[in-house]
């Protein structure tokens, strides 16, 4: 029974022997949790709306942090440049729904998946035309996001909790509340959520395919100017983010394709779980780099006892 | 007949590989450089500024003096994203035309080694590539100079001992590095040294898709709580780390990275905060000299170069400056010993052989205290020139060591033992008799 | 006129349902492979060999073992990449254990190897449908890969991590390695992929392919006509890992020359399932059409400004080179969701009837 002790009693006891040290890993873990909530997020609410996978969420939050950067550098002050960004996202979600959206209503749900990696792809080229491909600085300051650090000494250790990681934990909560009281109060936010109910029903009530769907965009593309700007201000726009946008995928497996509350959870769930898994347990048993990939085990194991994630709703098969 | 529609797209491919052929045999009064370069991707933020100095060398000698020795340049590029499925492409595209291949990533470098014995064209990778190429008896086309990686790791490891390695005795060093070939390379010589002297020695790997999301391997590094932390770091893994250290509250004075993780971009981003990191490297920007001052005149001024203005006096910049100074050099010792004007890839291999960069020719070309002296041989390709550490001083960095030269002793027992063993996976692997040193 | 097909009687079933019913399409066939064995082998220069027409192959190979995992039995998956880097491994390991062994033989065994890994990520298939599913196999994707990177023992312990193909001669003629020529690689590739091409022709057209397309169309369906799923699911991983890690193994040997654990990543993934969707799902021709069209365009793409001689720099048309793959993606779902095999598919009524449309 060696092999026992490393792995169920070592990292327990490790966590006790340095408390400060493990309220920094729940707190990392929290803050990309939040970040994977938020691609998450965008995600589900295109699903909701036209079930459409959209992979080209990912995309539009390196887009977004490079519009809004790209403007800046251009002499545009930053107070200007945010609704502009807001501008182009708008801008970018008519030209999806009219070129490539509209033409491809009621095709398979794979041929709509394909259609947003040539987004992915369309975008990553464009970007890189326009602002060029090299890591740039988020102008954090100038957006009035705070950039110093709290630093608590509990336990006789620390913790250190950058400003800006709070400030995107507080924008986050406020976006997601705002974005659930516009879902189930306003009447555009309750048309979103008949069409996801019922594409047929939902159009012969009169509400209008077309416009629901530039909503359903300009808002992801909106939580993709939220998301950008707080990874942004952690390590840089660059189209690396692109990459890690990937996350997002077992968070809604996790989720559920369909679930806002599910997808803020399974983003939470996984950013804690993975980075306790790599400090204590991936680190000193398997080479460290696990966050790689645990997230999309976690999923698939869960997907075997649930296969419809942890929130979706029971599916039933009919032949 | 509408049958042919078929065809003719099938023939597209067939038809288009016919005209390639078109290129290559082109009037060769010109000396053809194409760099696989990479001005896109996750890694352009570092890549981008070296491709610059390079071009804008190699504009400068037309725009100055009309080529080399008369022979006009043609500086070509070839986007590869760091991809090493492009890098491939991009070499078999070049390699008909250009006298040397500049792969520019470790995992691309790897991969045309082999193919060059057979295609006979030199692979020229200053700073970076495989460290046993060093060894020119085995690895007769592959050049790194002015030094390896393996060089860079001795030289930091005497710069933060103070000269003694024996003070490392029982002290914890880390390496953060990038989960690809090139971040991999020095962990050989590292090991043989913590052998030798006694500290512990940790490797910490950043895969790509973490490069901007370290903050598992900062947790590891707070916990490890180590002496120093080096870093083998590329694209934006740099200025990922440097944000972290920040916020870990890691002491810049024990971080140090290698040459490719000293970029002003990537200091910019954390600004004050990186005051006090260190980085080694193979040359110092010197911006007021005359080579730098032509280049200015006759290229930047001329609007002819790619370059951001505020990125003139970076280090990376300087740095692809001195880089196509290699190559040239290679190509003028070439011109003398054939006595030619237009050499071939065959003769820069010849060139870059010979070269012969002491403190006067140097002082020359104008290139004044940017590069250690160094020279080449058939047994040696890499010169061994040595490197400065630079320091970030919250805006610039500014060299804070004299020129430090790597242990040979440790390194050169290492090399042998991997140049034997790559020749002996790749067997037969020609070797070259005459230059056994 | 070309297509004419009268004349041409059937008699009895089985002449219906011949491999090609049409006496033209074996002709074209003909053709085709008198390009690919004799046309193209003459006129390709090196470049040609290596950049365009070996890709084209070992790639059209990946999307055909794809294309009968999500073409024909329905299953969508987004680890191709990683089989492909298994198939790599495993002969990798193969030829450096037993240096011995023939090439084609270490080829075939590799297969196995991932078909077995294939299979066993597959087995969530059972009870995960869709894109679920999708999602669950990057956890191959992303595993493997990483374990590519962290298990030395699989790259021989070599310093930098990667892998390299040494020589291999077969017969006394280089065939891998930086000594065998292009063209000896060419025809290598070449004859692998047409045995494959036929062997999966004739599964997709038999018995088994029609299991798959059952299933495909509806899995609970077939399920109450006495499908058993279990098997037909996974035999569907198995043989299309299979074809997969043969095509990983070529793309490595007969390729690359060497690689390191992050060539089989995503992107790679996404690349084959490109090919096979643009190409055509369900199609076994697709694949070819597919990795010409992926694979061979953005290298003509990247070399036409340049023999232009237009004043762009690399790094510019290398964006507008994806951009333009972005764009040529959605107009070709839009204007045919079913691949450019189903274009093949209409010209060619069309020929059978011409000249009278009706």
């Amino acid at each position: 029974m060696e092999f026992v002790h490393p792995i169920l009693i070592q990292p327990f006891a490790d966590m006790m022997s340095a408390p400060d040290f493990l309220i920094q890993v729940l707190w990392e873990g929290t803050v990309s949790g939040v970040l994977y909530s938020l691609i998450a997020l965008g995600f589900v609410l295109i699903f909701k709306s036209s079930r459409i996978l959209n992979f080209a969420q990912g995309i539009m939050v390196v887009f977004a942090a490079l519009t809004l950067v790209g403007l800046y550098e251009r002499g545009v002050p930053a107070w200007l440049a945010l609704p502009l960004t807001l501008v182009v996202m708008l801008i970018l979600a008519i030209a999806i729904e009219r070129v490539v959206l509209r033409p491809l209503v009621n095709q398979p749900d794979i041929i709509l998946f394909m259609a947003t990696i040539g987004i992915t792809m369309f975008l990553i080229g464009l970007g890189e035309t326009i602002f060029g491909g090299e890591n740039k600085r988020m102008i954090t300051q100038e957006l009035g996001i705070p950039t110093g650090n709290f630093v608590f000494e509990p336990f006789g250790g620390f913790v250190s909790i950058e400003q800006k990681d709070l400030t995107a934990v507080i924008g986050a909560i406020v976006l997601v509340v705002l974005l659930l009281v516009f879902l189930n109060k306003s009447k555009m936010g309750r048309a979103i959520r008949a069409l996801g109910d019922d594409h047929q029903a939902a159009l012969s009530v009169g509400i209008s395919l077309s416009t629901i769907w530039v909503l359903v965009w300009f808002i992801a593309g909106i939580i993709a100017l939220a998301t950008g700007i707080v990874w942004g201000a952690r390590a840089g726009v660059s189209f690396a983010l692109e990459v890690i946008a990937l996350k997002a995928l077992p968070v809604l497996m996790l989720g559920g394709l369909e679930s806002v509350s599910g997808a803020i959870i399974g983003g939470l769930m996984i950013g804690i779980l993975e980075k306790l898994f790599e400090i204590y347990w991936g680190q000193p048993l398997l080479g460290g780099n696990t966050e790689a990939w645990f997230a999309y085990m976690l999923a698939l194991l869960v997907l075997l006892f649930r296969p419809q994630g942890l929130f979706g709703e029971k599916i039933i098969e009919r032949v | 007949m509408k049958t042919t529609m078929k065809l003719t797209l099938l023939s597209a491919v067939f038809a288009a590989s016919a005209l390639l052929a078109a290129p290559a045999a082109m009037a060769q009064d010109k000396i053809h450089i194409t760099n696989l370069s990479y001005r896109t991707g996750p890694f352009a933020a570092t890549g981008t500024p070296v491709m610059n100095g390079q071009r804008d060398y190699m504009l400068m000698l037309n725009a100055r003096d009309g080529g080399v020795n008369g022979v006009e340049i043609v500086y070509d590029e070839c986007e590869t994203g760091y991809n090493t499925e492009k890098g491939a492409e991009c070499y078999e595209q070049t390699k008909g035309q250009s006298i040397v291949t500049q792969p520019w990533s470790t995992g691309i470098t790897l991969q045309v080694l082999p193919r060059t014995n057979v295609d006979k064209i030199p692979i020229l990778a200053p700073g970076y590539g495989f460290s046993p190429m060093t060894d020119g008896a085995i690895f007769q086309w592959a050049f790194n100079p002015p030094a390896s990686y393996w060089d860079g790791a001795s030289m930091i490891l005497q710069q933060i001992s103070g000269a003694n390695l024996d003070s490392l005795k029982g002290k914890k060093i880390v390496l953060l590095h990038l989960d690809a070939p090139y971040g991999k390379e020095p962990i050989p010589l590292f090991e043989a040294y913590a052998k030798k002297h006694g500290f512990t020695f940790m490797s910490i790997p950043v895969g790509v898709s973490e490069m901007q999301n370290q903050s598992a391997q900062w947790l590891q590094i707070r916990r490890e709580n180590p002496d120093f932390v080096l870093m083998w770091g590329w694209g934006a893994m740099n200025a990922g780390a440097l944000t972290e250290a920040v916020k870990t509250r890691f002491p810049m004075e024990k971080f140090v990275g290698i040459w490719w993780s000293g970029s002003d971009a990537d200091l910019k981003t954390v600004g004050e905060a990186g005051k006090g990191y260190r980085s080694i490297s193979w040359n110092v920007p010197n911006s007021a000299s005359s080579v730098m001052q032509d280049v200015k005149k006759h290229v930047i001024d001329a609007g002819k170069s790619l370059l951001p203005p505020a990125e003139f006096d970076y280090v990376f910049y300087q740095r692809g400056v001195v880089i196509s100074l290699f190559a040239i050099e290679g190509v003028k010792a070439a011109q003398a010993h054939f006595n030619t004007q237009v050499v071939n890839a065959e003769q820069l291999r010849w060139g870059l052989e010979n070269l012969n960069l002491d403190a006067a020719k140097l002082e020359e070309l104008g290139f004044t205290g940017m590069v250690g002296p160094f020279s080449t041989s058939c047994s040696n390709h890499t010169g061994h020139a040595g490197g400065w550490m630079l320091e970030w001083d919250g805006a610039k960095f500014v060299p804070v060591s004299d020129l430090l030269v790597a242990d040979q002793d440790m390194i050169q027992p290492l090399i042998e033992v991997e140049a034997k063993k790559y020749a002996e996976s790749n067997a037969p692997w020609p070797v070259n008799e005459d230059c056994k040193s | 006129m070309l297509y004419r097909v009268a004349g041409q009687f059937k008699t009895s079933y089985q002449a219906d349902y011949a491999l090609f019913p049409v006496r033209q399409d074996a002709w074209l066939l003909a053709f085709i492979l008198l390009l690919a064995f004799v046309v193209f082998p003459m006129t390709a220069n090196e470049f040609a060999f290596r950049a365009l027409l070996i890709p084209v192959l070992i790639y059209s190979l990946a999307a055909l073992g794809l294309n009968i995992l999500t073409g024909y039995a329905g299953q969508l998956s987004l680890g191709t990449g990683a089989f492909m880097g298994v198939g790599a491994y495993a002969c990798y390991k193969l030829v450096s254990i037993f240096p011995e062994m023939n090439i084609i033989v270490a080829l075939a065994l590799s297969g196995f190897f991932s078909a077995t890994v294939g299979m066993a990520f597959g087995l969530p298939s059972l009870r995960i449908k869709g894109f679920y599913l999708a999602i669950a196999t990057l956890a191959a994707q992303f595993f493997l890969v990483w374990l590519f990177q962290k298990w030395a023992w699989l790259y021989n312990y070599n310093a930098s991590g990667a892998i390299q193909v040494p020589n291999i001669s077969m017969f006394g003629i280089a065939i891998a390695g930086p000594q065998a020529s292009a063209i000896t690689q060419y025809y290598f590739v070449l004859g692998i992929v047409c045995a494959v091409t036929f062997l999966a022709i004739n599964i997709t057209r038999g018995r088994i392919g029609r299991i798959w397309k059952a299933v495909r169309d509806m899995d609970i369906a077939a399920e109450l006509v006495g499908i058993n799923l279990m098997k037909a699911k996974l035999l569907a991983f198995f043989v299309s890992s299979y074809i997969v890690g043969i095509a990983g193994a070529l793309f490595v040997f007969l390729w690359r020359g060497a690689a390191e654990a992050e060539l089989f990543d995503i992107q790679l993934s996404f690349r084959v399932l490109f090919i096979a969707i643009i190409g055509g799902l369900g199609s076994i021709m697709g694949n070819f059409l597919g990795a010409i069209l992926i694979v061979a365009l953005p290298v003509l793409l990247g070399i036409v400004p340049r023999m232009l001689g237009l004043p762009i720099t690399s790094a510019t048309v290398e964006h507008l080179n994806i951009m333009i793959i972005g764009a040529l993606i959605i107009m070709f779902l839009i204007l045919e969701p079913h691949g450019l095999a189903r274009y093949w598919q209409i010209i060619r009524e069309k020929l059978i009837i011409w000249p009278f449309p009706h």
